[in-house]
């Protein structure tokens, strides 16, 4: 994350784009703003007027919730609210925002600062303006650990709204009417598992929020957790009250601890203002949260394992059916919800589900949060509606790739995604679509690699991973994975052999077919999807023992061309003593002896060393 | 007897009430990115050196700590909202920028436009 930037000089201001505002300008059903209407005519010809519209974008957005004050006009930087604004006032506004950089304060809706449900941007209107902030709605703008932070921002609202005017089965009735689907990967419709689970048999039910986060390069939910781990609290208690549990779980990694720390200090809060605890805000309704710590098993966060943990086994996948929903933890009804999915409840109550279901694809609502690594200018946390391409949030909101270098791939879904090329770029984020184009949703992780990448290395890496997590209760993935990375690892060592990628692929189709749960069955897809986009690289390490990036370290070959002066100073560095040669005179290295560390390449100065 | 919803508007007036008691509505609100990553990226240093100018004497100003906003390339953030300005983040925020942000934007009102994250 933020370490690996040296903090002495300016902040790069990106050529790209010379947009220094945007203009949000809200288009739900009571506001109804399009190009045509009166309003965004005349931002137009104000902005054409004062002469700054290469510097503005205009954006329309979907419902800000806000429709008692509409017509609602957003300006980035600042995230000022203007309230009921009509033609006359386009030409104050921006004359006041843009011209002269003092938001016109007759029509700025002040008490929004702090007390609003959005977010709040400052600056940042390229990282910021495409995004849309559900569940992380108040990461980064209150203070995670203080309750009052989160009470002002109408935190605990929708709990009491759901005591007050709702039954279980309208609370369920909401979130399926959302539209909402799991947020852990799978997508599964959340207000259906509810159901499953209220109406499965039994006196004791439980609920579990599952922070098991283990992709490589993930960090949705810490960062959910730490900047806001009330809004988890507010959904695990709505959950419980519509599925008739007592007691939740959350269950969250030891590698967290920060996280953990905040939440059992929001816990605290929460017991002390009877929010959690008996009778609470003075309803029938009772419920208490426990926190139970994963040893960073990645095989927990799948949600049999999970239950197992919790009870005190080795964290280990069963079978299904029985479903959790109906025999979960301690054989009893079990609601199993990600991080992401619990954060979106108190929204989904607040605002309603229709407005909820507004926003997104056809068959995939709300928002979806990234965390986007790899070689991207701007790496960093995102949330964008559903329906947003990968172009977008690679390009757009994260800046490209860094170096002028070439967009070669992007992972998705972590190691139980695949990966997609240039032309899948386009694809829109969605659950459907994404598993179209050969991914995978996943959690959240997104790596994205430059041209630098070699894609049989990064196979390689993925199953390297799940091989190490695999609990090895089945033979198909405990086996199976070994003997693929086996392979992968000889061809990435250039010893690979040619039937090799036809031994990976039938390998791949079993594992799938038949591994118990979900870490297994996803196991080979970073394999096959790597094969059948760039086959042409596994060729050639296979059978030109080439890899053309130079990742793979075992297939160069260094050597000592003209530019030698005899120096002795890659001598000095090489710990095998392959380089030999008398002073002043061309050095040698010997292929045989050499371990390809490229120390002598380091210290070169003459450029003597070829490596290929 | 007062209802859940009753209940929570009350929870949430004293909140606010609080929340102003704690100077909320000073000139200048500061603040700091206090997550894991911003933390790792140095945080810490900057927050104590903010909580030791408000000791020292630096007044008008609310000083809170925030959750992570996602811009991982650019932590430590510092977010300074004036009422009736657009509000400014600081992004790449060291120990000696933080002094910098004290003298002259929370003492002098100079927005440091180099450091401002565009």
């Amino acid at each position: 994350m933020g370490d690996s930037v040296t903090t002495n000089q300016p902040i790069e201001k990106r050529p790209r784009k010379q947009v220094e505002y945007n203009i949000i300008l809200c288009s739900g059903p009571s506001c109804l703003h399009n190009k045509s209407s009166e309003l965004y005519t005349e931002i137009v010809k104000q902005l054409e007027a004062f002469n700054c519209q290469s510097k503005v974008e205009i954006i329309l957005s979907g419902c800000l919730g806000m429709c008692a004050r509409g017509p609602i006009m957003v300006i980035n930087p600042g995230y000022i609210l203007y309230g009921d604004v009509g033609v006359n006032d386009v030409h104050d506004i921006i004359k006041g925002h843009i011209v002269d950089k003092t938001p016109f304060s007759q029509k700025v809706i002040h008490e929004d600062h702090l007390f609003n449900r959005f977010y709040r941007v400052f600056g940042d209107v390229k990282f910021f303006g495409k995004q849309m902030r559900i569940a992380l709605r108040n990461c980064g703008i209150i203070d995670p650990e203080k309750i009052d932070d989160y009470l002002s921002v109408r935190g605990y609202e929708a709990l009491a709204k759901v005591l007050t005017d709702y039954s279980p089965a309208e609370v369920i009735h909401q979130i399926q009417d959302s539209g909402l689907r799991g947020r852990g990967g799978a997508g599964f419709p959340t207000g259906l598992k509810w159901k499953l689970t209220a109406d499965a048999e039994g006196e004791v039910k439980y609920v579990i929020c599952n922070a098991d986060e283990g992709d490589p390069g993930a960090f949705m939910d810490r960062s959910a957790i730490e900047g806001d781990p009330h809004s988890i609290i507010e959904g695990m208690l709505i959950g419980g009250y519509a599925v008739g549990a007592k007691k939740g779980f959350l269950y969250i990694r030891a590698e967290y601890p920060l996280a953990i720390k905040r939440l059992e200090k929001a816990l605290t809060a929460a017991r002390e203002q009877n929010f959690l605890g008996d009778n609470i805000l003075g309803s029938n309704y009772s419920f208490d949260i426990e926190i139970r710590l994963g040893a960073g098993a990645f095989v927990c966060g799948e949600e049999t394992a999970l239950i197992q943990s919790i009870e005190g086994e080795r964290g280990m996948p069963r079978p299904r059916p029985p479903y959790p929903s109906v025999r979960g933890l301690f054989d009893k009804p079990t609601l199993t919800n990600n991080v992401e999915t619990w954060a979106n409840i108190p929204v989904i109550i607040l605002d309603g589900a229709k407005w909820f279901s507004t926003i997104g694809t056809k068959s995939s609502k709300g928002t979806k949060v990234f965390a986007v690594a790899g070689n991207v200018e701007n790496t960093g946390l995102v949330e964008v509606p559903m329906g947003t391409t990968l172009r977008e949030i690679i390009f757009d909101i994260c800046g490209g790739i860094p170096g002028n270098r070439k967009f070669k791939a992007l992972q998705t879904g972590g190691p139980s995604g695949g990966c997609l090329t240039e032309d899948s770029l386009d694809t829109q984020v969605d659950y459907e679509s994404l598993a179209k184009a050969g991914s995978f949703m996943g959690s959240g992780g997104m790596i994205v690699m430059d041209d630098t990448t070699c894609m049989v290395n990064v196979a390689r890496y993925f199953l390297e991973f799940t091989q190490n997590e695999s609990c090895g209760k089945c033979t198909p993935c405990r086996e199976g994975t070994k003997r693929m990375l086996e392979i992968l690892t000889r061809i990435t060592d250039g010893r690979g052999e040619v039937k090799d990628i036809e031994k990976l692929e039938r390998l791949g189709a079993m594992i799938s077919k038949a591994s118990l749960c979900g870490l297994g069955r996803s196991a080979p897809n970073p394999v096959l999807s790597t094969l059948s986009k760039f086959r042409n690289e596994y060729e050639d390490h296979i059978l030109h023992k080439k890899c053309t990036t130079g990742s793979c370290q075992a297939m160069l070959t260094y050597s000592i061309n003209d530019q030698c002066i005899g120096c002795g100073a890659c001598i000095r560095v090489c710990p095998v003593n392959a380089i030999k040669g008398i002073k002043r005179n061309p050095h040698t290295i010997d292929s045989e002896l050499c371990i390809k560390c490229g120390e002598c390449m380091k210290v070169c100065k003459f450029r003597a060393i070829d490596r290929v | 007897m007062k209802n859940p919803l009753e209940i929570i508007k009350v929870k949430r007036a004293e909140a606010i009430n609080r929340i102003l008691g704690r100077g909320y509505f000073s000139t200048k609100r500061v603040y700091v990115g206090m997550a894991t990553c911003e933390i790792a990226a140095g945080s810490a240093d900057v927050m104590e050196i903010f909580q030791t100018a408000i000791k020292n004497g630096l007044v008008d100003v609310y000083l809170s700590q925030k959750g992570c906003a996602g811009r991982c390339n650019l932590e430590p953030t510092v977010e300074v909202i004036e009422e009736g300005k657009i509000p400014v983040k600081y992004g790449l925020v060291d120990a000696g920028r933080a002094h910098e942000i004290i003298e002259r934007h929370l003492k002098k009102g100079e927005v440091i436009e180099e450091w401002v994250i565009q």
